[in-house]
């Protein structure tokens, strides 16, 4: 018997510009992308209308999360090494009291002239916490800061 | 999903001399559908994981030194409190406070700075506050390019003070 061969109905698409423009996509997004650097806490910024942009390097920033807890951290990991002990060095932030908070921004502005300082407190802290760190800053005269916010769309 | 073909005629190897007239067109076919999964996976991660939104900061310069004081006329100066609650109330040198809504601060500190350009503002945010309030206000205050304004740490005094305001 002879084989009836059957058409297969198949179409067929050319994906190849889909592809292309997938391909273009992944290298910009992998050439643009950076990552939020890991936070110890989980800050949600408040918003603001204030125009400068959050310097990258030669940071420190000290931390207040929801609860009212203070964090301090500095982006090098050596001089997180040296401040906090080897064994904190992969961590961004480590929980710190008054009384070390004013001892390591001393140290840290020794080690480091050039650190510039941030603030960086959850929208929903209370303002206690801030204002100590505010009084500590002018304790070690760091009068230069920067409280970090969301750029405020409205 | 795609394919390559590759081009062109292939060379026929030692197969020369036959009697093929037809020369026939040995394309390789390579399969690209993995290869374009991981892609569009590879593509979703970096979508989803970017962003591009850098935090702003608001820069703020303290007076150098806690024993440099000014003296400033009593007319001249405006407290501004906010309550543990988040209200907020406003006075001029001793005069009993005055609540005062969010909505209507910007304009009211352009008018009172137009008023009497000598103004200097303090603010004043209960430590049971919001640090929201804080940020908040102060951009109101640098909206309202109202240069002169300082903080200062909340007491029994203006706790008292806004006791009174909210009870008249």
């Amino acid at each position: 018997m002879p084989k009836i061969k059957k058409k297969r109905i198949g179409f067929r698409i050319d994906m190849t510009p889909m592809v292309d423009v997938a391909m273009l996509l992944l290298t910009f997004f992998m050439m643009t992308t950076q990552f939020r650097p890991a936070d110890e806490t989980q800050i949600d910024l408040p918003s603001s209308h204030a125009p400068f942009k959050m310097p990258e390097t030669d940071i420190m920033v000290v931390t207040v999360n929801r609860e009212g807890r203070v964090f301090m951290g500095v982006d090098a990991q050596k001089l997180r090494a040296q401040l906090f002990g080897e064994a904190n060095k992969l961590r961004p932030a480590v929980e710190v009291d008054r009384k070390q908070l004013h001892d390591l921004l001393i140290q840290a502005r020794i080690s480091n002239p050039k650190l510039r300082t941030l603030v960086k407190g959850d929208k929903e802290a209370p303002f206690g916490p801030v204002e100590d760190i505010l009084d500590i800053l002018r304790q070690v005269k760091i009068t230069r800061f920067n409280l970090v916010t969301e750029l405020d769309k409205s | 999903m795609s394919a390559v073909e590759s081009g062109g005629e292939s060379k026929s190897h030692g197969r020369g001399g036959k009697k093929h007239k037809k020369k026939r067109r040995l394309s390789i076919r390579i399969d690209m559908t993995p290869m374009v999964d991981v892609a569009f996976l590879l593509l979703t991660f970096f979508m989803l994981t970017t962003y591009f939104s850098k935090p702003q900061t608001m820069e703020l310069n303290l007076p150098p030194d806690e024993k440099s004081q000014v003296e400033v006329a009593e007319s001249n100066l405006m407290t501004l409190r906010v309550a543990s609650d988040g209200v907020i109330f406003w006075n001029i040198g001793t005069e009993p406070a005055h609540r005062i809504e969010m909505k209507e601060l910007r304009k009211f500190l352009e008018d009172k700075n137009k008023e009497n350009p000598k103004l200097i503002t303090l603010l004043k945010v209960d430590r049971e506050g919001k640090y929201r309030m804080m940020i908040k206000l102060m951009d109101e205050i640098a909206i309202a390019k109202v240069t002169r304004f300082s903080l200062a740490p909340m007491n029994e005094y203006d706790k008292r003070q806004v006791q009174k305001a909210r009870a008249s």
